[in-house]
């Protein structure tokens, strides 16, 4: 511990002096110094201690979910009028008011508004709605306009913008590939879909172990040999100092510092997710199984403030009764889950679980018993201090464009309000201008 | 102006180098050969390959189909109810899109032109164009075969022909422009990220030129473009301070001989060939070049490497290689197949590059931004499973096709491709070579690397073989070759 300290202390004193950049430093290290810098500068960072932060879960639901089928105008008479086949019956729904109920297989999130810890935010797009998959959560994920293209994500600019003093787990994605709205200036975030994968891997032994010497000198090579695993509980950002003196910033040494980095959050990651099993049972499917991680990082105290995870299938062009309301269930259960996991904990005051997908489905029902791509949808957020209630309103079936809904509400309200009231980051920073915001956190 | 290379300077380095970034990487014997050529002859080969080497047999699905009627069949189907036909449309639109990768990657590793094959994928990212849009196989070949027939020659023609492609028009909304709503997404990318960069135009001159772009139609049943006269607006056009009858190919000749053009795409192959943060001075350069030589690519990559710039202390193993790099150039070095195509594909999507599917009509940004944590461990991760085969993986990947980046594909065929013998130790190293530590470190890093490790990794590599106790089987000189490609350095080219 004193060694730590003193490290630590000839670490800052270094700095002052100018030498950072000289120091095969881990990035995030790095990012700390300049974050104690751009905080000396009265900047806008964001602290990641991991312990008492709020945190942002983001649930894309991916295909485009039927938002009428999900949040649904069962009094309105269009609904049964131009959706004979697949409109809810009228008493099997979730009634939130006298016009507005659930999808039945939502019951988890019907307790959460009836405790008043979920907002549903009703009508949600953006102008010149584009129906390609593809193009649509593109816009999503890059919060750009319709007929303008961004390379970073909405959350990778919050990165870029806001955490660059935080560690590379400040975005966690539970996936095999990281998500568009990760996408940053300075890569940021880890993504994973098992902790086990973030890892590196030693070669194999002739007996068919791997070699144990390997990932020694793996760390000595990165410049972490002198590193101990440091303890997973203790997410605080600046717990250790590796390192050894080298020449100049140069790209090699970018990527020895980011392989050093890799290393210390996969020692985290898998310290934590050995460490922390939850005791409430999740079901057994990808979501529940995503859920679960995150909840155990979140138990952990992994220094994270977006976590990301997805469930995929709502593309129900055919078929749609069985397979809605399987997808229902399966994001119902999850849910219920991993709130009832957060409650356990203690955390879920600390945590706001938003969903969103890349569009809504058409109003009326085609002939396969499906729906197709659409434009305006409900977003769900639900937390322990989320303001609960339906916001916005709930989009005419009959005034249309094109068969499809006008949208009330511009998504980036909704991210605006998010960034500004949970995350507290400048929002219009981050997403290039301002929107006004909505009281729901 | 850039200034020609001292023939003195011209070593296995430099010649290390240009086989990096204009082809794939090399093993040691064919840089040895590359630099006996001397500078010239090397160069001479790379921008004007033997002839014989170009012949390369399209994938045997590459030709057009009558898309109309399978389209309408499909959805004819559909609407019975009947499903089959849609799924089997979309199957053989993911089959062959998977085999069109692997015949990229093979046509990359195997090729006696690599330079084609380089600049291809560098047009590739340039025009950039998705099949996650375009939704099929044949177009994206052709688009493919289109660039390459035009990667090393004139700039403003290959625009032109980026133009009436269709995988291009889909891409970018061209066939759906009328006459009375001229659509403006390809007249906006056309100026803002093709040719001459945001700053050199106005919104007028994107709503102008959108107007003389229609009219390109394309054929659903021969998969072919055409010019519909009644679709297209005559009617004067005033683009850049011109007024005039414009058609599209009349915007194209304007913007391209625009000065801001060759200053785009010299920053342009500047990124791609020496270095991700180019000096204005270096742009300037080429930018001349590329006005002197009229955008003919050719004499000035020519010129590019054979200047010192291109070989300069910064440029040289400073560049993050893509990739689509890393994995042929890994190959190359360990003398080992490609992985299967979709294991490669896999991983391609978890490194952040899929041949055929960039991100978005910006292409990749390259550099730094192919780095990540999870990234970086993925390319340790992927080199192992190159040399050691599946034995790294756990018995349940192997069974349904789960962990590091093979999950979500549990097909049988997949858990089929998985499966990968190590590579063969002798193939790299001698007998008397293996048995001697230091001649071992410094021939493998000499593979791998293409010089001697810095003074630490070095450290690290005498360390790891004294641990190992000098044992001299494969499974340590795997483990050595595998800590050399975790090295930072590997990452570079």
């Amino acid at each position: 511990m004193s060694n730590t300290l003193h490290t630590r202390r000839k670490f800052l004193r270094t700095s002052m002096l100018g030498a950072a950049a000289s120091w095969t430093l881990p990035v995030f290290l790095e990012k700390t110094f300049f974050a104690l810098d751009a905080l000396a500068a009265d900047a806008m960072t964001q602290a990641t201690s991991g312990r008492d932060d709020t945190i942002l879960v983001v649930l894309q639901l991916a295909g485009g979910n039927d938002g009428l089928n999900s949040v649904v105008p069962f009094v309105d008479d269009a609904y049964h009028r131009v959706r004979p086949k697949l409109a809810l019956p009228p008493d099997k729904i979730l009634k939130l008011d006298s016009e507005i109920g659930l999808n039945p297989r939502l019951t988890g999130l019907k307790s959460l508004y009836d405790s008043g810890q979920l907002a549903i935010v009703q009508g949600v797009g953006y102008p010149n709605p584009n129906r390609s998959h593809f193009r649509s959560a593109e816009i999503w994920q890059t919060a750009s306009d319709a007929d303008r293209v961004k390379n970073e994500g909405w959350l990778g600019r919050y990165f870029d913008n806001c955490c660059r003093g935080a560690e590379p787990t400040v975005g966690v994605a539970i996936s095999e590939q990281s998500p568009q709205a990760f996408s940053a200036k300075i890569p940021t975030g880890v993504t994973f879909s098992h902790p086990e994968q973030f890892r590196w891997k030693a070669s194999m032994g002739a007996d068919g172990k791997p070699l144990s010497e390997e990932e020694a000198f793996y760390r000595q090579l990165i410049g972490g040999a002198e590193e101990k695993p440091s303890l997973a509980a203790d997410g605080n950002s600046i717990s250790s100092l590796p390192g050894k003196f080298h020449n100049d910033a140069t790209t090699e040494d970018f990527l020895r510092r980011t392989a050093l980095d890799a290393q210390l959050s996969s020692d985290k990651i898998l310290a934590i997710a050995r460490k922390y099993k939850s005791n409430v049972p999740y079901p057994q499917t990808p979501l529940g199984a995503s859920l679960n991680l995150i909840g155990r990082m979140i138990a952990g105290g992994l220094a994270t403030r977006v976590y990301y995870a997805s469930q995929g299938g709502f593309d129900t062009h055919a078929g749609q009764i069985g397979s809605h309301d399987r997808l229902m269930a399966v994001v119902n259960e999850a849910i219920a889950a991993f709130v009832a996991d957060l409650k356990q904990q203690g955390n879920f005051e600390r945590v706001l679980l938003m969903t969103f997908s890349e569009f809504g489905r058409r109003v009326a029902e085609n002939a396969n018993n499906g729906t197709d791509h659409g434009t305006a949808a409900p977003m769900f957020l639900l937390g322990g201090r989320v303001k609960p209630g339906l916001f916005g309103k709930q989009p005419s079936l009959t005034d249309l464009d094109n068969g499809d809904l006008k949208f009330n509400i511009d998504f980036r309200s909704v991210y605006a309000s998010v960034l500004d009231n949970w995350l507290g980051a400048p929002s219009q920073l981050v997403l290039g201008r301002k929107f006004s915001t909505l009281p729901i956190v | 102006m850039l200034n020609p290379l001292p023939v003195e300077r011209w070593d296995d380095r430099a010649a290390a180098h240009l086989l990096n970034r204009a082809a794939f990487g090399a093993t040691p014997e064919e840089i040895a050969v590359t630099k006996a050529k001397g500078l010239a002859g090397a160069v001479l080969d790379l921008v004007e390959p033997r002839v014989s080497a170009l012949p390369f047999d399209p994938p045997d699905w590459a030709h057009p189909r009558d898309l109309r009627s399978l389209r309408q069949e499909a959805r004819m189907a559909k609407q019975n109810g009947d499903t089959t036909k849609i799924r089997e449309v979309r199957k053989t639109e993911a089959d062959e899109i998977l085999d069109l990768r692997r015949w990229w990657m093979a046509r990359m590793a195997t090729t006696a032109a690599p330079l084609l094959e380089k600049m291809t994928l560098f047009w590739h990212g340039h025009f950039a164009t998705s099949v996650e849009k375009v939704k099929d196989g044949y177009w994206m070949w052709l688009q493919n075969e289109t660039i390459r027939r035009h990667a090393l020659a004139n700039f403003a023609a290959l625009t032109k022909e980026m133009s009436r492609d269709p995988a291009m028009m889909i891409y970018l909304d061209l066939p759906q422009s009328r006459r009375e709503h001229p659509n403006e997404n390809w007249a906006r990318e056309l100026m803002e990220l093709f040719t001459v960069d945001i700053g050199n135009y106005t919104e007028q001159d994107v709503r102008e030129s959108a107007r003389a772009f229609t009219g390109y139609r394309l054929d659903l049943v021969t998969q072919r473009f055409w010019f519909a006269p009644n679709q297209y607006d005559a009617g004067p056009k005033t683009f850049l301070g011109r007024t005039g009858n414009f058609n599209g190919d009349d915007i194209i000749h304007f913007l391209t001989k625009q000065p801001a053009c060759a200053q785009f795409l010299a920053k342009k192959l500047c990124r791609f060939f020496f270095e991700e943060e180019p000096s204005p001075s270096l742009i300037n350069a080429v930018a001349e070049r590329l006005r002197a030589h009229d955008l003919e690519i050719k004499p000035v990559l020519r010129e590019i490497f054979s200047s010192a710039e291109f070989y300069s202390d910064r440029v040289m193993r400073a560049q993050i290689k893509s990739p689509t790099q890393f994995i042929i150039q890994s190959c190359k070095l360990l003398s080992c197949d490609l992985p299967g195509p979709r294991v490669a594909q896999n991983a391609m999507r978890q490194m952040g590059q899929i041949l055929f599917a960039p991100p978005n009509v910006k292409g990749w940004d390259g550099g730094k931004s192919w780095i990540s944590t999870s990234t970086l461990l993925f390319r340790n991760n992927f080199a192992n499973y190159l040399i050691n085969g599946d034995a790294i993986l756990p018995p349940a990947m192997k069974r349904q096709g789960a962990d590091v980046g093979f999950r979500g594909a549990a097909r049988a065929a997949f858990v089929d491709e998985i499966r990968r013998n190590p590579i063969d130790v002798n193939r790299l190293v001698s007998a008397d070579v293996r048995n001697n530590a230091q001649r071992l470190i410094a021939n493998l890093s000499k593979r791998v690397l293409q010089s001697d490790p810095p003074s630490d990794d070095m450290a690290a590599f005498t360390n790891f073989l004294a641990a190992r106790k000098d044992d001299s089987s494969d499974a340590t000189v795997r483990g050595l070759l595998h800590l050399m490609m975790s090295t930072p350095l590997y990452q570079l080219t």
